[in-house]
């Protein structure tokens, strides 16, 4: 054993090594990053034992790659954000189907309160839609805990598992008793199982069979759950009216919430618990005994009222009137992350105890602070992208509000904040290009530009750029390249140089893909070089049919880590008149107002020159590294 | 050790400031120095979509072994702020009677710097946590110390100050502290050591 402090995200990947996985793939996305993140910097845990650790394409590939190893008899990890669930879902629908040999875990970050943007969804609902079973850890510790308990409850039924954590687990960091040796091999002989009826779709009998035998492997998980003890039902020790039934994070939050209600009146030995952490098969056996022990029942829950609308059918279906406290009555809500506000909010709600609104609620101070929109970093490429699509735009006589220029997931949204104010929405991986169409067929009458980063465009950008080149559809679109997927903290992709791909590994470059999917007019442009961007995008809103411009230059603060400096940019105090024009074009963070001249922080500044051609006053010197 | 007041309740701190200022580092070694003397912890982190410059925040709750990861409003034994707009946001985190200690630096957003936005006075700060009944400690960056001719990092010069001026100096040993310093910084040992002694020391 050895006691060290873990993320949950590490916890995950450990338990998946402890536990003998083979196979581990993901794909970026906070709050579920570091779980393949953390295996890809400690090679020394996995890489002699033979494990193959990646990170995939997008999250479908990642997904497809784990389920043939488990098909194959091996065990197998994929991780993802939820949105990525929903990329991948297509296959583990029909893998769900199927079922798998080795086991196949599926472990999903949910975002409640929203940390790092992205749509408050909660993904319980698809362990639902395809009655696969879904454990979810309410602590670090109890994540480590559970990869195994999946493993061997998806090897036990032949079934996929998805094991959910939320932000405020995944993100955690917290002292773990971890087994040694990290990695235990299992010693699995590779199955080569031909059998259409099980590992194909093509037929009515073969569908519905195997519909019938996945509705028969959650049968077959509950008593397995059972028999694990997965989840805990305490009785009152002495008789009450309360019932608690929580699950994830929420459950961390009760033992501090009923010590606080004791203080107005509550007695915590009067209350009965369920902590559920199958959240799918729901633990019937253990909210009977709940529902049976209590008059009414608070259910914490975050996001949407799932186990409170399951025990509301099962107190139907026992024929029990209960009072059931949750979202439905109105008491909870189903937006944001919970904390100990929300225990106490539900127990006074339940029990009518009077406990002072002022308990929750302190002073919003916040509203006093100033307003920080976050913006791209000094030496971005990015800077440079959008100050010549907005220098692109006027040049071709065109007002910022005329022209559609749709925005994509990463780095590349920040052009939605000032000072650029270029990028108009962003809806999911790669569907700026897909949207953009749209607004062509809609029949607008100005030009539609398109943006995008690398890795997002490897993801979900190349079917609807395919799509916009078979019906020659008039739009611009900039692939803003800066060779990392940045914004989740800096994993390589596709496009990464060589240099920083795992050994073996080929680059797969978009300067040669674009031009091979058919593309006329193509350009690959240095985004520092702000005057040939500008001329180039302008060029561009004038020609028909697909253009593709790569915006190509590495993000700068990879750069920056490896000491690199394109240059070093000085202020003339004796030119620089305050004017500011510098600053309020770029919005550079290395840029800041002086007594008598701007200033530049030089530990911040890579010297990329941008804020150069804002200068009437050839104030801004610039050395070339 | 046990957690200072209420000795059921975890101790809980409230970390905010701007992405780049080590703010996370100091989560980071008092998590590992409350580890070191066998005391359980959570710490989490938000970093929010910028690598640098967006507002970051993080909350440690120490001594209690299953504890949710978010503190309750009212519920922070000490906020430990290092910018100051920013430090308003933790305000109403702050426990009556608790230390709100600031390092006062001041990190303009462009509009503020273009004149497009205000920036809080710094009296605005004080009677915000007056007002919500907590002590407040103000600390001018101008007092850093310097090592070896530089400027010593300034996070970990806050941790020493805090170790001594807060309560977090009933709940977190120096010894220990120094001992999560050697173990994080393998490099620069010497100078994070005398930031932290040179905060510690520090007279205000």
């Amino acid at each position: 054993m050895s006691k060290e402090i873990v993320t949950g995200n590490e916890a995950l990947a450990l338990g998946a090594l402890r536990a003998g996985a083979k196979v581990i793939t993901g794909y970026p996305g906070t709050p579920s990053s570091e779980a393949i993140g953390f295996l890809l910097s400690h090679p020394e845990l996995w890489k002699e034992k033979g494990v193959h650790v990646e990170w995939s394409t997008n999250e479908k590939v990642a997904f497809e790659i784990a389920a043939g190893a488990a098909w194959a008899g091996q065990r197998a990890l994929v991780t993802m954000k939820m949105s990525g669930l929903n990329v991948a879902f297509d296959s583990v629908i029909s893998i769900a189907y199927s079922g798998i040999n080795g086991g196949l875990v599926i472990y999903v970050a949910d975002d409640p309160g929203v940390s790092a943007g992205m749509a408050e969804q909660d993904t319980r609902g698809f362990a639902f839609m395809s009655d696969l079973p879904m454990l979810e850890a309410c602590s670090v510790k109890e994540a480590y805990l559970l990869v195994p308990k999946a493993f061997e409850l998806s090897e036990k039924t032949k079934s996929p598992v998805f094991l959910r954590l939320t932000t405020a687990v995944s993100q955690s960091h917290a002292p773990v008793e971890l087994e040694l040796p990290y990695y235990l091999p299992l010693e699995r002989e590779i199955l080569l199982e031909r059998d259409i009826q099980r590992y194909t779709k093509a037929g009515a009998l073969i569908c519905m069979a195997q519909h019938r035998d996945l509705i028969q492997r959650l049968e077959k998980s509950k008593e397995l759950i059972r028999e694990m003890k997965l989840n805990e039902f305490s009785l009152s020790k002495k008789k009450g009216q309360l019932g608690i039934l929580a699950s994830g994070v929420s459950y961390s939050y009760l033992e501090e919430g009923l010590l606080l209600a004791s203080q107005f009146g509550l007695d915590p030995e009067e209350v009965s618990i369920l902590k559920v952490v199958s959240v799918n098969p729901f633990p019937e056996e253990e909210a009977k005994l709940l529902l049976e022990n209590s008059e009414l029942i608070l259910v914490l829950e975050e996001l949407e009222p799932y186990m409170e609308k399951n025990l509301i059918l099962l107190a139907r279906k026992l024929g029990l009137r209960r009072r059931i406290v949750g979202k439905l009555d109105g008491t909870l809500e189903r937006i944001g992350d919970y904390s100990v506000r929300e225990v106490l909010l539900g127990i006074s709600a339940a029990l009518g105890l009077k406990i002072p609104p002022e308990l929750f609620y302190g002073i919003q101070a916040e509203k006093l602070a100033a307003p920080r929109p976050i913006t791209v970093c000094a030496g971005c490429p990015h800077r440079g992208t959008f100050m010549a699509i907005n220098n692109g735009i006027r040049k071709a006589g065109f007002k910022k509000d005329q022209v559609m220029v749709t925005g994509d997931i990463g780095c590349t949204i920040l052009g939605m904040n000032p000072p650029f104010n270029t990028v108009w929405n962003e809806v999911s991986m790669g569907a700026s290009i897909g949207i953009a169409q749209g607004y062509v067929h809609a029949g607008i009458n100005s030009p539609v530009i398109a943006t995008i980063g690398d890795s997002t465009f490897f993801h979900a950008g190349i079917p609807p750029l395919i799509n916009a080149i078979q019906y020659q559809v008039p739009l611009t679109l900039i692939v803003m390249d800066n060779g990392w997927t940045a914004m989740t903290g800096m994993q390589f992709n596709p496009g990464t140089s060589e240099k920083f791909l795992p050994q073996g590994s080929r680059r797969v470059d978009l300067e040669k893909l674009i031009p091979g999917l058919g593309v006329e007019n193509f350009w690959v442009v240095d985004p520092y070089d702000y005057r040939k961007m500008s001329e180039i995008i302008l060029k561009a809103l004038k020609l028909e049919g697909v253009k593709v411009i790569l915006a190509r230059r590495e993000c700068a603060i990879q750069a920056m880590r490896r000491g690199e400096r394109t240059g070093k940019v000085q202020v003339n105090p004796e030119k620089c008149t305050l004017c500011k024009s510098c600053l309020t074009i770029t919005g550079c963070p290395a840029l800041s107002i002086g007594e008598k001249a701007m200033e530049i922080d030089q530990t911040l500044c890579n010297g990329c020159g941008l804020c150069l051609f804002t200068c009437g006053y050839k104030a801004l010197e610039r050395e070339e590294a | 050790m046990q957690a200072i007041g209420n000795p059921e309740y975890p101790y809980n701190i409230y970390l905010v400031g701007v992405g780049g200022q080590g703010i996370l580092t100091i989560g980071e070694i008092i998590s590992q120095a409350v580890n070191l003397q066998g005391l359980p912890v959570n710490f989490y982190p938000t970093k929010g979509m910028a690598q640098r410059g967006g507002f970051v925040k993080a909350q440690l709750r120490i001594g209690k072994d299953l504890v949710g990861p978010a503190i309750p409003e009212r519920g922070a034994h000490l906020v430990l702020a290092m910018e100051r707009s920013e430090s308003l946001k933790a305000v109403r985190y702050l426990k009556p009677g608790g230390d709100f200690l600031l390092w006062d630096y001041i990190w303009a957003p462009t509009a503020v710097m273009l004149g497009q936005a205000f920036y809080p006075e710094l009296d605005v700060v004080k009677e915000q946590v007056q007002t919500a009944q907590g002590k407040f400690i103000v600390v001018s960056p101008s007092l850093l110390a310097d090592f070896e001719g530089n400027p010593a990092p300034d996070n970990i010069f806050l941790l020493g100050i805090a170790l001594r001026r807060t309560s977090l100096g009933k709940v977190v040993t120096f010894s220990a502290a120094e001992e999560a310093l050697k173990n994080r910084f393998k490099r620069f040992t010497s100078r994070n050591l005398f930031a932290l002694k040179a905060g510690y020391n520090l007279e205000l």
